[in-house]
Parts: structure tokens; sequence; C-alpha cells
């Protein structure tokens, strides 16, 4: 195993980061560990870090309906 | 620990102080004339009169009060220190394993008695406990030419010099946060420092593109793979908030060491430093 390791500065680095991501990942899902709110608040927009997923809904849901209006064919 | 072992280690550090002293002692000095020069113009703009009235009523404001109480006041102007700090420290610590290889002189150091975990812990206690040191010295320096300057104008101006003497006590109180905070901050971040280390010893070229490269890519593969953002979060919970590591009050200095998210990122920078001090047996 330690021969596996340490057969390269590749093998070395993986492993390095398997333990590292392993522990980070294992915390996170045991204390349930959440990113911190970035907003960004101004008169113009709404920005807010953790509504990435509705930009995302909102973003899918006017390219659905761009699609739709195209196929109607009154373009 | 015998004595040849806290030799070898003091030799260790005093190698890595004289290699790059540009960063420890150049850097901070360049930062502190840089503020003089731009206080001494700004002074030089203002009308005499008005300079006596603002140098009495400082010395009212600090007059019979606790240096200790008053010490946070004077942390504003080691913001520019704490910077710089920051930034010659992810130079050093990005270059400093790569160089030793670039410049073969790793092999001079294998030969010597001298261990791979010794090499990379020297360059640890270096960033956290002495750089801070020459970057306090230097700010004190710089707040003794002040208050030279200070008295001088006090003098000359017939102003009571009690408060700028009380004044001078809560700088001098302000420099013992300064480098608490800069060890706590450095401990707070050691995950940073392990992950720059660990590249440093691994990159062939460009260490600081892989060390930015690999993070963003370990971030995109842990969202790909398991659809989590651990990495991410946690990163930006240690980095967002600088009140976490910073310290403006001596009564928090026990719990800021000593809590769970600190002694949880020492461990996980403990891994990163492991492979760093394993990686550096690939000399080539």
């Amino acid at each position: 195993m330690k021969d596996l390791i340490l057969r390269s500065r590749y093998t070395l680095l993986v492993v390095t980061l398997i333990v590292y991501m392993g522990v980070l990942v294992a915390e996170g899902m045991i204390t349930g560990r959440e990113a911190r709110v970035i907003k960004f608040e101004n008169p113009y927009f709404d920005f807010s870090s953790t509504d990435f997923e509705g930009f995302r809904e909102r973003r899918n849901d006017d390219e659905d309906s761009r699609v739709s209006f195209e196929d109607s064919g009154d373009v | 620990m015998d004595k040849f072992a806290i030799l070898q280690f003091y030799g260790l550090i005093k190698r890595e102080v004289l290699e790059h002293r540009n960063l420890f002692i150049g850097a901070p000095a360049v930062v502190a004339l840089l503020l003089l020069v731009a206080t001494t113009w700004a002074v030089t703009q203002v009308d005499e009169s008005q300079l006596a009235e603002g140098l009495r009523y400082v010395s009212v404001l600090f007059d019979g009060l606790s240096p200790f109480d008053m010490a946070p006041f004077f942390m504003l102007l080691a913001v520019p220190f704490y910077l710089t700090l920051y930034v010659c420290s992810v130079i050093y610590l990005i270059n400093t394993l790569y160089q030793d290889r670039k410049e073969m002189s790793v092999l001079f150091w294998q030969s010597m008695p001298v261990s791979n975990l010794q090499t990379v812990l020297s360059k640890i206690v270096t960033i956290v406990l002495v750089a801070p040191i020459f970057y306090v010295l230097i700010i004190f320096a710089m707040y003794l030419i002040a208050m030279v300057w200070l008295t001088i104008l006090g003098i000359s101006n017939d102003v009571d010099l009690v408060g700028i003497g009380y004044m001078f006590l809560a700088a001098i109180a302000s420099l013992v946060l300064i480098y608490i905070s800069a060890f706590v901050t450095s401990l707070w971040l050691l995950p940073s420092v392990g992950w720059l280390l660990l590249f440093s010893a691994f990159a062939k070229k460009t260490p600081l593109l892989w060390a930015g490269g690999v993070f963003i890519l370990v971030g995109f593969l842990e969202d790909f793979i398991f659809g989590t953002q651990f990495l991410a979060n946690w990163v930006a919970s240690r980095t967002s908030d600088p009140n976490q590591y910073l310290i403006f009050e001596f009564q928090s200095i026990f719990e800021r060491i000593f809590n769970y998210d600190t002694l949880f990122g020492i461990v996980v920078g403990g891994i990163l430093i492991v492979g760093a001090v394993f990686m550096r047996r690939f000399t080539d």
C-alpha cells in the first residue's frame, strides 16, 4: 500500500486530495455545513448567492418558452 | 528534544529568514516608509493651529484610559501590514519548496542530518511565528518615530503630553494584539498553508497555477460526482469574515485558538502538510 501511494508524485497527490476531500465531506455531512449567503443589494437588481437554483430554473423556463414561440412559426 | 535538534531547527529557521528577508523585512519596511511619507505629506497640508487643536483632542481622548482598552484603535493602522503579510506569505509558501528543487539545493539539504519533516515544519514555523515578529518590530519602529514626532509637535504647541504617553502605551499594547492576530490567522488558514506547500512540493512548473487549477477542479468534481459543495462551503465559511481570526480584545484570545473550527482547520491543514512532507522525496 505504502509503495503504491509513494510510487510517483501523482499517486501521492491523488491520495492526499482524496483523504483531504474525504475528511471535508464527512465533516460537512455531519455538521450540515452551509455556505454563507452573499447578498449584493442595489437599486437596479437583486442578487443572492443562495438564489442560483432559482436563477437557473427561471432561465430554463425562458428558454422553453422561446423554443415554443419559435416553433409556432409566427416569427 | 535535545540541544542538537533545537540548534538544527534554529539553523533551518535562520536560513529561511536570510533567504527571504525581502518578504519578511524589506516588504513591511517599505510599507512603513510609505505610511510615514504619506502621513508627513498629509500633515504638511494642514494648518499649524488646526494641527495643534487636533493633537490636543487626541491627547484628551487617550488621557487616563486603559491602554488595553484603547489598543484596538491601533489595529486599523496595521491593516496595510496584514495585507502585505498575507501576500508575502502566499509568495513564500508557493515558492519555497519549489525553489529548493529548482535550484537543486534540496539535494544538499537532504544530504544533511535534517529530515523532510523538519524542513517543512521550519517553513511553517517561519510563516506562523517568525514572520509576524519582524512585522511587529517594524510597526513598533514606525510607532516610535511617530511618537517622537508627536512629542516634538506637542512641546512646540504647548499640548499636555500625558495623553500622548497614554496613546503610545495603547499603541504598544496593540502590538501584542497584532502579533496574536497574525498567529491565529495563520492557524485559521493552515489548510491554505498546507495546500500551497503541497503544490510547491509537487509542481515541476508554475506551482501557483497548479494550486489554483486543482482547487477549482476538485470543487467542480465534488459538485459533478457527489452533487455537494462542501469544499466551496468550507472555504467560504473560513475566508468570508475576518472577525473569525482577527483579535480585538485580550479576553477572546483563548476562545479564538481553542474552538472547534480552528482545531478542525489544523487537522485538515495537517493532512496537506503530511502530503507535502512525503512529496518532498520526489526531487526531480
